[in-house]
């Protein structure tokens, strides 16, 4: 058997390494060119794997049985009543933040625009978004995303012609400055993925599991739901879990505030 | 080749449909089943860009799965090797 010389074997190896280091390189630089080009030309794909997957889902519920389809008609009656009743409640209070902002000169962009989730996660690794508005709809970068029943959701960090990327406020390590509803305290919300957050906060602020976390600009839209408040007693500080209002793995529309 | 190819072409539709917890243990599947896998770094760094935020730096560089599918191809590079060599 012939072996090759130790020499040999290592040139060989930085050989190696030097061709992915190179691939790398210059796979990152073509990516960083070509990557608008690479969604423009799949969206199209991803448009109609949303179709076709809702499709599948209508398709799909032809097999429920009919007592499923009662009980499941029954709550979302009552969710629908509940909700008519929200919606009741919030829209006094709606009109009092309206004219507040009226009368500081502060009215709320109407020049919303209304766009489709073509991708989301788990689709995607990082928390973010792909949306179907890009630069030609007026959507800029820094672009607010919000969920039409209105809370917020993230930030425009990228925008092609026809489609934008959008990172969610929950995205691992992203701070986001918010305030707690219970005692208006300002927090850091750190994003943790999968649509949760983290804060830390000290030991004497009162927080409850449901509390609302606020966004920190003047309208105080909703951003997150306290969930867990983890307590040690010889920490000064306790950690609260929180989630994101909605499911971000099953987000269809969003609202962009250019 | 022709199994190679193969594998590379559903690690990219899996990477275009479904989601990251098929796709990101298909493409280490790729680095580790194929020999000197460099694809795998160009399918990595295609989730880094579609998936990705956009936003690139220094933090994130090291971060991405570009980066990680290049270590795991360096360190693979003496193992296989070495498996080889006494197999």
């Amino acid at each position: 058997m012939n072996y090759l010389p130790k020499n040999k074997l290592k040139h060989s190896y930085f050989n190696r390494i030097l061709i992915l280091i190179i691939v790398f390189v210059l796979g990152a630089i073509v990516f960083s060119l070509i990557d608008s080009v690479i969604i423009s030309s799949v969206s199209p794909l991803w448009k109609t794997e949303n179709i076709v997957i809702k499709k599948f889902q209508n398709w799909n519920s032809i097999f429920d049985s009919q007592k499923k389809l009662w009980e499941e008609n029954t709550f979302l009656k009552e969710k629908v009543s509940s909700l008519e009743l929200t919606i009741l409640a919030l829209s006094g209070g709606k009109t009092q933040e309206e004219v507040l902002l009226e009368l500081a000169g502060r009215k709320q962009r109407p020049d919303t625009v209304i766009s489709t989730v073509l991708t989301r996660p788990p689709q995607s690794p990082y928390d973010s978004i792909v949306i179907d508005v890009g630069f030609r709809d007026s959507i800029t970068l820094g672009a607010e995303v919000s969920l039409p029943e209105g809370p917020v959701l993230g930030l425009v960090s990228e925008v092609l012609p026809r489609s934008s990327k959008v990172k969610l406020f929950s995205s691992n390590g992203e701070e986001t400055s918010a305030i707690l509803e219970r005692g208006n305290v300002p927090v850091t919300l750190v994003g943790s993925g999968g649509g949760n957050f983290k804060i830390a906060l000290p030991q004497d602020v009162a927080i409850e599991e449901g509390d609302r976390i606020l966004s920190a600009d003047i309208t105080g839209r909703l951003v997150a739901v306290v969930g867990e408040v983890n307590v040690s007693p010889t920490d000064s500080f306790k950690e609260v879990l929180a989630k994101s209002p909605t499911n971000i793995f099953s987000l269809r529309f969003v609202f962009v505030t250019p | 080749m022709i199994r190679r190819l193969f594998g590379s072409l559903i690690i990219l539709i899996s990477i275009l449909f479904l989601p990251y917890w098929v796709y990101v243990p298909f493409l280490f599947l790729g680095i580790i089943f194929f020999p000197f896998f460099w694809e795998g770094i160009l399918l990595a760094l295609l989730i880094d860009f579609i998936h990705g935020a956009g936003v690139w730096g220094p933090s994130l560089l090291f971060t991405s799965f570009g980066f990680s599918a290049l270590i795991s191809l360096i360190i693979l590079l003496p193992i296989r090797e070495r498996l080889r060599t006494y197999a």
